[in-house]
């Protein structure tokens, strides 16, 4: 579902993708974890482009998202054959992004808008659904995470748990392919963390492709189908989650795991 | 010497609002004053939302690139020299033309000056909405205009209500500097005029009326701007 092929990624001076090459398969739970400044989020970032990678390339469902990384392919020097490939590959970034939901670890919930107007706004401005289908899908998304009654409030009114849940329920409301999670409990007092994590629980039993940066290593151990270690932005180990939690073999994931679990 | 105008002080006041002659040239003054300050206040808020805006579009062509420039030149410039300079530059200079409305001379030149102060305070308005809320606009794709004018823009419009308010309470009292060009019956020109030697040979009853005009104007518009800031923040209790 999205390939990420040989990344790159820089800030300045400070080189944090060297090289990150991921494939996520459809129904797919992967979850990513690693030291802070490790690059993960960063590669999450990577894979909706809300940062572009220098080098690399990222696909989804077997579109072009990135420009087109010469290296990669055979016969790309001529700037012709470039231009051919991408016409033939490329997704207009925005519509690529319109399949894949991002929750962030502060919600980002839109301050001017209720909590309906957030859901629905850019399902309606992409023309996704129609104005009515988009309301009725939304109540019943608010309905399902217990949250009807706060339908026509601000965020602002919000906790922290509940301000979350909407967040994933807006992107549900796009119908997504597949959703980022970018270290969504980290913000949150511990006592909200739980109705988070249920509710991406369910979303996982539901079938969801789910990308997931997170540090609830307990959370990782339960619903992966696949754990990614990422340090000094390059994955140093991948494996399902009992290989991974009980034997790891990278000595940095081992030095990792002592100190968190 | 003060007390010597205190003698003549509410008797003059009395002269000033017995006087229909008086009282019209103080109203017309007045009108003169909101004229320029209201036509100096539309200028400078399309004026300051274009800079804005051209500032704060990432965009690497060389067109905005250039169009940035020029406006770092014009806000550094206005910014940077005195109001009655750029009048009298406006007056004397650029438009000095023989019968030429001075009313459209000095709107034009508050309007531009304001407008560079102004373009500072939307974009800092702007720049205070969390970079979250592009963030989370652009992740469910949602393109960068539209972003702009339904999550940012509204929520930068709350922050910078105070800032224009002030800019526009300012700008009403800076106008008082037209008497200085000439041609112009402003407030505080009329209240000279009336303190001179053929009319009430005072300028203190004149000066104060002028100055509770002023006020009044003022107290006025911040009323309207806390109405406005108050339903503006309506949704959000913080």
């Amino acid at each position: 579902m999205i390939n990420v092929k040989n990344v790159y990624k820089s800030f300045g001076d400070l080189h944090v993708l060297n090289g990150v090459s991921l494939d996520i398969k459809a129904g797919e739970k992967v979850v990513i974890v690693g030291p802070s400044g490790s690059g993960k989020s960063t590669l999450l970032r990577c894979m909706n482009l809300l940062e572009i990678p220098e080098k690399g390339e990222v696909w989804l469902e077997g579109q072009l998202l990135t420009a087109v990384d010469p290296s990669l392919h055979e016969g790309m020097e001529d700037k012709k054959a470039r231009k051919a490939f991408e016409k033939e590959y490329s997704l207009d970034i925005n519509r690529g992004r319109a399949k894949m939901g991002m929750v962030f670890q502060h919600f980002n919930l839109f301050n001017n808008l209720t909590v309906l107007g957030n859901m629905i706004l850019v399902p309606v401005e992409l023309k996704l659904k129609t104005k009515e289908q988009a309301i009725i899908d939304a109540e019943a998304l608010l309905d399902r995470i217990g949250l009807l009654d706060k339908r026509d409030v601000y965020p602002s009114t919000l906790s922290g748990g509940q301000k979350q849940r909407i967040a994933i329920a807006r992107a549900l409301n796009m119908n997504p392919k597949v959703l980022l999670f970018d270290e969504p409990t980290s913000a949150l007092d511990p006592e909200m963390v739980g109705e988070v994590l249920e509710l991406m629980k369910t979303l996982a039993d539901d079938g969801l492709t789910m990308v997931i940066v997170t540090h609830e290593m307990g959370f990782a151990k339960e619903i992966a189908n696949r754990v990614i270690f990422i340090d000094e932005g390059v994955i140093k180990e991948e494996n399902e989650p009992k290989e991974f939690f009980e034997n790891p073999k990278n000595p940095r994931l081992q030095e990792f795991l002592s100190k968190v679990l | 010497m003060l007390f010597n105008l205190n003698a003549g002080f509410f008797e003059n006041i009395g002269k000033i609002f017995s006087s229909s002659e008086y009282l019209s040239m103080l109203f017309k003054g007045l009108g003169c004053t909101l004229l320029i300050s209201f036509g100096a206040t539309v200028i400078g808020i399309i004026l300051g939302t274009l800079v804005a805006i051209v500032k704060i579009i990432p965009s690497k062509k060389p067109i905005m690139k250039g169009l940035n420039v020029v406006c770092d030149i014009y806000t550094t410039i206005f910014r940077g020299t005195p109001m009655a300079l750029q009048l009298f530059i406006m007056a004397f200079v650029i438009f000095a033309i023989r019968g030429f409305p001075m009313e459209i001379v000095a709107i034009l030149a508050f309007g531009i000056n304001s407008g560079a102060y102004v373009s500072e305070s939307i974009r800092a308005g702007i720049l205070s909405v969390d970079v979250g809320q592009m963030e989370a606009g652009r992740a469910l794709g949602l393109p960068y205009s539209k972003t702009m004018w339904k999550i940012i823009i509204p929520q930068a419009i709350k922050n910078v209500i105070p800032a224009i308010g002030n800019e526009i309470i300012a700008l009403i009292k800076e106008t008082s500097i037209v008497s200085m060009v000439g041609g112009l019956y402003d407030l505080t020109l009329v209240a000279k005029i009336l303190g001179g030697g053929d009319k009430l040979a005072n300028f203190l009853a004149p000066m104060t009326v002028a100055a509770l005009f002023y006020l009044a104007i003022v107290y006025l518009l911040t009323f309207v701007i806390k109405l406005i800031e108050r339903r503006l923040r309506s949704g959000d209790k913080r």
